[in-house]
């Protein structure tokens, strides 16, 4: 269920207020902008136009109308306008004061817009059957049935028999391969005798990695063994083997168009991201001893210069 | 990025997920069928009468939960599923997770009902939940500031109120609607199970009363029932009522009783009432399992609890969820006590609520179950991510003798990697795994796969679990695990176990069946009975217990002794204390030998000491359903 996230004894910010240097700081930076607010202000030249179009009127309206379930007054309006203005004087006077730079949450939002954006446009096409049947051809692995393989075991545990099992083991396939019925041959246990066409990986869970990985290998027909297992030893015969097929185009049809939108939208947004940004030369500035490509750069560095990014 | 479109997606396959249940409007909830269309049922192994076990984690959070999503989690509902069924996936702190021991046959996406995808919605550009005022300080990159504005909700949940800004239910409506076609999509008959389920959070003034709510079948409500709609579990068990009434069968897990502080099976109502027939029948109607182990602790018992117990301090959590306000009351927070209590009721008023199955899961905040010591990765998201973050290594420059944790850290140390359910059943389905949940015919363990078979009856002393005609023979002559034994009885009827390793993990130690029953004075009592020692080794009768079989692990390595321990243990036993007029239960408890702890392999991995203050090495364990004497007659 729900953790909360941990608060630090005393976070940085809540010493950092208490600070004088701060209080200086903070002051000094109120000054500033002050200043350039209204030296701006009084640099003359004409004066900016702000219009605002009828269509934005009539959302202004609009959005009133769908909270309050009735439209604004003449008054009401005037003040939802006159608060737009408002609105749009502050956001040109920060901008141009450089507010919106190096502002974490800004800088977050604008690049989630432009990734949606990006996204938006590059809206998949619909893939052709041809498309599909293409992407199979060039992905068989993907959507291919691993091998299933049916077999019988009869056990000779190792708590019972100790380091007699294998031997035991043997003395089982002797008595199996002359006929014996197999119900009647090997130790009590709960692993079943019969597993019917099951995965390599199914195997392995029941009986382990080693006897999965011997069962996989052994030829279909005879009792063979001992094949050991953290049970003991295995005699073992392969009932049938069912190599690994692709299903039918028919059955895999919606997957292989889920995956092909997929791997396209993929490609396009590596793409845009790859064109973006080729306008741009990135230069890093690694301090000594943090770069990655670095000599320098051990184990306990990389993961500092992971926490600085 | 992607999660946008592919919420879209979701959205359409829910509405016709919606379309086609109004079409299929039937009282009963109809035989699932093949979704997937990648499967023909053709070649699927016959279902097994004697049945299987199958494994599966029936607690998983994705970003849909709001605590999820504020630990950096972005993994959806089918990356979950995707990792059940063996892929890879990206952990919120970027890492690749998989299961390297085996996939998963069955798992439930349960995430938190309240404010149900409602984060998300909140850092979505332009959707009106981004335009609360803290929306920005919920994803800043400070985390004082995103605790201060996180810290809403969690108050939100403890008052039991939602939050007027989040009264649009609309982006909870669209991640249930996400979460039911992700169930639908990876159902796939025969091979991999998934059931459509939530979580009910009620925390009533942060005491622990959560419960999961798995469903039947496809068919589930447009919204789920939260603890925003109610605190009180019993109307949960209503709405539950009315539900199935409708074709929506389902079933409630509680879990994390030992964050309870006593109040998961408290005797009385919510209201503190005395329990009636009805309340009884209705909780126990609505919730036959209860979640014993998880990430967060293993409530089967406690040390004060259970004092005669020498295996009971295992994984104990001590501490409020989320909080660092230490647990005071066990009573009412643990499995035993309240099977215990249960037949106390039972014997005195006729009825007992507490008549649970056991299951484990795995509570992942990930989307990922980390069931392995040797591969842990721990529970939520980018919070517990680094050994130094769950405290298994001190930071860079320090000791463990210069080095406290702070309160989070030491709280993610003492967590676990746990835990699965284990289902008897005839194949993996939807209804063949359903039916075993709701006969109780299950077993919790503490991550590895140790199965375990629990049969009790009268004249099942010669019967042979180990072959298939002796399974037949116990399940005709005596009931399974969960069951009630209601023969009448002179003497005591034989219990029949059998129990086998995970190929994977370490070898058994002990098996042991924990006996609770009433005596005269209507009070109940326990006791633990070891019946079957690795080994060769045999039971001391005075004391009941095997002799220690000498099984060590070396710390340096995580190294374990080889010649120790057994691949299956058995036994047939009969209770030397049985007495035919006293109401009892018996549930068995599997032991493995020592292996390393997750905390000790993360000190092997960074080549340093481990934390003093946690125990290097653990014994994992199974867990029975129990099986409940009923007398009959005088």
């Amino acid at each position: 269920m729900s953790e909360a996230v941990p608060t630090p004894r005393s976070s940085w910010w809540a010493r950092g207020l208490r600070d004088p240097l701060v209080h200086f700081l903070l002051a000094g930076a109120a000054l500033f902008i002050l200043h350039a607010l209204f030296n701006r202000a009084d640099l003359g030249g004409p004066p900016q136009q702000i219009t605002i179009s009828a269509g934005r009127v009539a959302q202004l309206q609009e959005s009133f109308r769908l909270i309050a379930n009735r439209p604004p007054s003449a008054q009401e309006l005037s003040a939802l306008v006159d608060d737009f203005v408002r609105e749009e004087i502050a956001y040109r006077e920060a901008v141009a004061i450089g507010l919106d730079q190096d502002d974490t949450i800004i800088r977050r939002r604008l690049r989630q817009k432009l990734e949606f954006t990006m996204e938006d446009i590059s809206a998949v096409d619909e893939p052709t059957e041809a498309d599909l049947v293409d992407w199979l051809a060039a992905h068989p692995d993907r959507y291919q049935r691993p091998e299933r393989r049916a077999l019988m075991q009869a056990l000779a545990s190792g708590d019972r028999r100790g380091a007699d099992a294998d031997a035991a083991a043997r003395g089982f396939i002797t008595a199996l391969a002359a006929g014996a019925d197999p119900l009647g041959v090997g130790d009590p246990s709960l692993l079943p005798r019969a597993i019917p066409l099951t995965t390599r990986d199914g195997v392995r869970a029941i009986f382990g990695d080693a006897f999965a990985a011997a069962a996989f290998e052994a030829p279909a027909g005879d009792w063979l063994g001992p094949v050991r297992s953290p049970f003991g030893a295995h005699a073992v015969r392969i009932v049938s083997v069912e190599p690994p097929e692709t299903p039918p185009f028919s059955d895999l049809r919606d997957q292989l168009r889920e995956d092909w939108i997929a791997a396209r939208r993929d490609e396009m947004r590596t793409a845009a991201a790859e064109r973006l940004r080729s306008r741009y030369q990135v230069k890093i500035d690694w301090p000594d001893g943090l770069d990655p490509a670095g000599p320098q750069a051990g184990a306990g560095a990389a993961a500092k210069a992971g926490a600085l990014q | 990025m992607a999660g946008r479109k592919r919420v879209k997606w979701a959205l359409v396959g829910g509405v016709v997920a919606a379309a086609l249940l109004a079409a299929a409007c039937e009282p009963n909830p109809p035989a699932t069928t093949e979704t997937s269309g990648a499967a023909s049922t053709a070649e699927l192994p016959p279902p097994n009468p004697l049945k299987n076990a199958y494994f599966g984690d029936l607690h998983v959070h994705t970003r849909n939960s709001f605590d999820a999503y504020i630990f950096n989690v972005r993994a959806t509902p089918d990356d979950a599923y995707n990792y059940a069924r063996g892929q890879t996936i990206k952990h919120a702190a970027g890492f690749d997770v998989r299961l390297t021991d085996k996939p998963l046959d069955f798992l439930a996406v349960t995430d938190h009902a309240e404010y149900l995808g409602v984060l998300p919605a909140i850092n979505t550009p332009g959707h009106p939940f981004s335009q609360v005022p803290y929306a920005g300080e919920l994803f800043s990159t400070d985390l004082a500031v995103v605790n201060t504005a996180f810290r809403r909700f969690g108050d939100s949940l403890r008052a039991g109120k939602r939050m007027a800004e989040f009264e649009d239910m609309s982006p909870t409506r669209s991640a249930w609607a996400e979460i039911k076609a992700a169930a639908e999509r990876h159902n796939d008959p025969g091979r991999f199970t998934s059931f459509i389920g939530y979580e009910y959070t009620s925390p009533p003034e942060g005491r622990n009363l959560h419960r999961n709510v798995i469903f039947a079948g496809s068919n589930a409500p447009d919204l789920p029932f939260s603890a925003l709609e109610s605190q009180d579990p019993s109307d949960l068990w209503t709405w539950m009522d009315e539900q199935r009434a409708l074709g929506n069968e389902a079933l409630a897990i509680p879990h994390n009783s030992n964050g309870s502080d006593g109040r998961m099976f408290e005797r009385t109502k919510w209201n503190g009432q005395p329990i009636d027939q009805e309340w009884a029948d209705r909780r126990i109607r609505n919730e036959p399992l209860v979640e014993v182990t998880q990430v967060k602790g293993t409530s089967e018992t406690h040390p004060l609890l259970s004092p005669n117990d020498e295996f009971a301090g295992f994984e104990i959590m001590e501490w409020y969820i989320g909080s660092a306000t230490p647990i005071t009351k066990f009573e009412g927070g643990y499995v035993r006590d309240a099977l215990r209590a249960g037949i106390e009721m039972q014997a005195r008023d006729g009825y007992n609520p507490f008549k649970f199955g056991l299951i484990g899961s795995s509570d992942t905040h990930n989307a990922a179950g980390s069931f392995e010591e040797p591969n842990y990765f721990s529970k939520v998201g980018i919070m517990d991510a680094t050994p130094e973050r769950r405290g298994s290594t001190p930071p860079e420059g320090n000791t463990w003798e210069t080095y406290t944790p702070p309160d989070n850290v030491a709280r993610y140390s003492t967590w676990g990697a746990s835990g699965l359910t284990g289902v008897w059943a005839e194949e993996n389905t939807r209804p063949s795994i359903y039916a075993g949940l709701r006969r109780k015919e299950t077993f919790a363990t503490t991550g590895p796969r140790i199965k375990v078979r629990f049969f009790a009856g009268p004249d099942l002393a010669s019967v042979n679990l180990g072959e298939d005609a002796g399974l037949r023979a116990a399940y005709d002559k005596g009931v399974p695990m969960g069951g009630d034994l209601v023969a009448p009885a002179a003497a005591s009827p034989d219990f029949l176990v059998w129990a086998i390793r995970d190929p994977d993990s370490a070898p058994l130690q002990r098996v042991q069946i924990i006996k609770g029953w009433t005596g005269a004075d209507g009070k109940s009592n326990e006791r633990i009975y070891d019946v079957a020692c690795s080994d060769g080794g045999a039971v001391n009768p005075a004391t009941n217990r095997c002799a220690d079989n000498g099984a060590t692990v070396d710390i340096a390595t995580c190294a374990f002794s080889a010649d120790k321990g057994d691949a299956e243990l058995s036994a047939s036993w009969k209770d030397p204390d049985f007495d035919p007029k006293l109401h009892a239960f018996y549930y068995v408890r599997v032991l493995e030998n020592p292996t390393c702890r997750w905390s000790t392999w993360d000190a092997v991995r960074a080549g340093i000491e481990p934390n003093p203050a946690l125990e290097k090495t653990i014994q994992e364990r199974a867990y029975s359903s129990p099986i409940w004497y009923v007398p009959t007659g005088g």
